[in-house]
């Protein structure tokens, strides 16, 4: 039973910018959930009305359908002063969620997808990084990944080679650590929470914490959107539309080294919602 | 034995162009190279199974959109991957091939052994040539019904059909090839009338 697994994990299911728009029907694991309230009195109710958990955290509301939720990972970098909160509103996407999160683990694709923004020919190349599993936390990490990039962020100016780290605390969020242009020393965060409707469809939050006191927040969350509307043109046509976690089904090479180790790791946790794991 | 299908006009379908098709099923990209090599392939790339139709033509290549992955149109194996530019990648990374032909003007593909139209549909092609091939959504039934109450006298029309769902029909039409250009233009809104008729 594939939602067994995804039962017991939270999901951002509203920003606060959609709870002050009124309470709204959506849909989390096949289910269909109620969302209202505000962040300081929030509801989040099943179809029978009975009231399921919520927490505020990360500036989204979030529910879980489990009897025993895991707990929501920590995001520390959240907590820094200095740092700009933006939630980037929501994105829907005909996707297995599981496919959604790869992308995002992806830098392969920079050039072709995201066209002298976040990559362009002829600097195509994935140096060597690392990929480990964090034994304490169970989280996948990706580090020392570097890439250059003609137009990293909207406080850049001109081509940068850029470093990254990723973190995977659930199956459905990515973390994603970058060099952040004016700022050297530190890392801009940016992550991907995605609220899975079902296996083959999700609504996407992003939500970003940027040392950029510049640009304007209209700015920054239409720059965040664009890369991901680029990013749904990819990720509405795969094919299968699950994630398949038989390694012979699709072929990886060395830059792919995430993402093998991501679907490592949802095999080894049981993580199969989103997933193809029949042929197992 | 697997039929072969029409999937398109070969004037549709310049050099370094690249379109989907669908034949009994199956997903396609049918795509030309710069020099003009056409080849039909399973629509989806071995890497990360986005689909080939999304991807662009780069001499005798088919890249991918995804990760840019290069297929070579002679055979479809892998001839580059952009992110590790000087490995050279292993035979086993391939598309899969269909058989595709080129008759009459319109191209055709099969899942079997061979692409080749069906001996009698051929013999038209020497006094038809191609008019349009256009997306009905009905069945080949629900077309030749309305087909059948809007005859067409100006020309002889040959009508083939290339089922891609149950309500959803690719209609390849060849005309007379002695139609003049008024005739080929009455024969164009027959097809729309047709298309609106079925669909109703």
């Amino acid at each position: 039973m594939s939602r067994r697994h995804a039962l017991n994990d939270w999901y951002a299911v509203a920003d606060e910018q959609s709870l002050a728009q009124g309470p709204r029907q959506t849909r989390l694991l096949d289910t269909d959930i109620r969302v209202g309230g505000s962040f300081s009195a929030p509801s989040v109710t099943d179809a029978h009305g009975r009231a399921l958990p919520t927490q505020v955290k990360f500036d989204h509301l979030w529910t879980t359908l489990g009897d025993q939720p895991r707990p929501l990972f920590d995001i520390p970098e959240g907590d820094e002063p200095g740092r700009r909160l933006v939630p980037c509103g929501m994105v829907r996407v005909k996707c297995s969620p599981l496919r959604a999160v790869e992308n995002f683990l992806d830098i392969a694709h920079f050039p072709f997808v995201h066209t002298d923004v976040l990559g362009a020919e002829p600097h195509t190349e994935v140096e060597p990084y690392k990929v480990e599993i964090r034994e304490q936390n169970d989280e996948v990490w990706a580090t020392r990944v570097k890439f250059f990039q003609p137009l990293a962020a909207k406080s850049a100016e001109g081509g940068i080679t850029t470093d990254y780290e990723y973190r995977v605390p659930a199956p459905t969020t990515a973390i994603l650590y970058k060099t952040c242009p004016p700022k050297p020393e530190a890392q801009d965060v940016i992550t991907l929470f995605v609220q899975p409707r079902s296996e083959t469809e999700c609504d996407v939050w992003p939500w970003m914490a940027l040392y950029d006191d510049d640009t304007a927040f209209a700015d920054l969350i239409q720059f965040q959107q664009m890369i991901f509307l680029q990013d749904r043109s990819i990720l509405e046509n795969q094919r299968p539309v699950k994630l398949p976690l038989d390694p012979k089904m699709e072929i990886p090479t060395r830059a792919d080294l995430t993402s093998v180790a991501y679907r490592r790791w949802l095999k080894k946790r049981g993580a199969f919602y989103g997933a193809l794991a029949e042929s197992l | 034995m697997s039929a072969s299908r029409p999937v398109g006009l070969t004037r549709d379908l310049p050099a370094a162009r690249v379109m989907w098709a669908q034949v009994d099923g199956q997903d396609m990209v049918v795509w030309r190279s710069t020099s003009g090599v056409l080849s039909a392939w399973d629509n989806r790339c071995p890497h990360r199974g986005m689909a080939l139709s999304h991807g662009f033509v780069r001499g005798e290549d088919l890249a991918c959109l995804y990760h840019g992955w290069h297929f070579g149109c002679e055979g479809g194996g892998c001839r580059l991957i952009p992110s590790h530019p000087d490995l050279t990648p292993p035979e086993t990374i391939r598309t899969r091939a269909f058989a595709v032909a080129e008759r009459g003007g319109v191209i055709w593909a099969s899942l079997g052994e061979t692409a080749e139209p069906a001996a009698e549909t051929a013999e038209g092609f020497d006094n038809h040539r191609p008019l349009r091939s256009f997306e009905v959504h009905a069945s080949e039934a629900a077309i030749e019904h309305a087909a059948g109450i809007n005859p067409f006298d100006a020309a002889a029309l040959c009508l083939l059909y290339n089922p891609i769902q149950p309500d959803r029909t690719l209609v390849t039409v060849l005309i007379d090839a002695r139609a003049d250009k008024a005739c080929q233009k009455q024969a164009a809104r027959w097809c729309e009338a047709i298309r609106r008729e079925a669909e109703a």
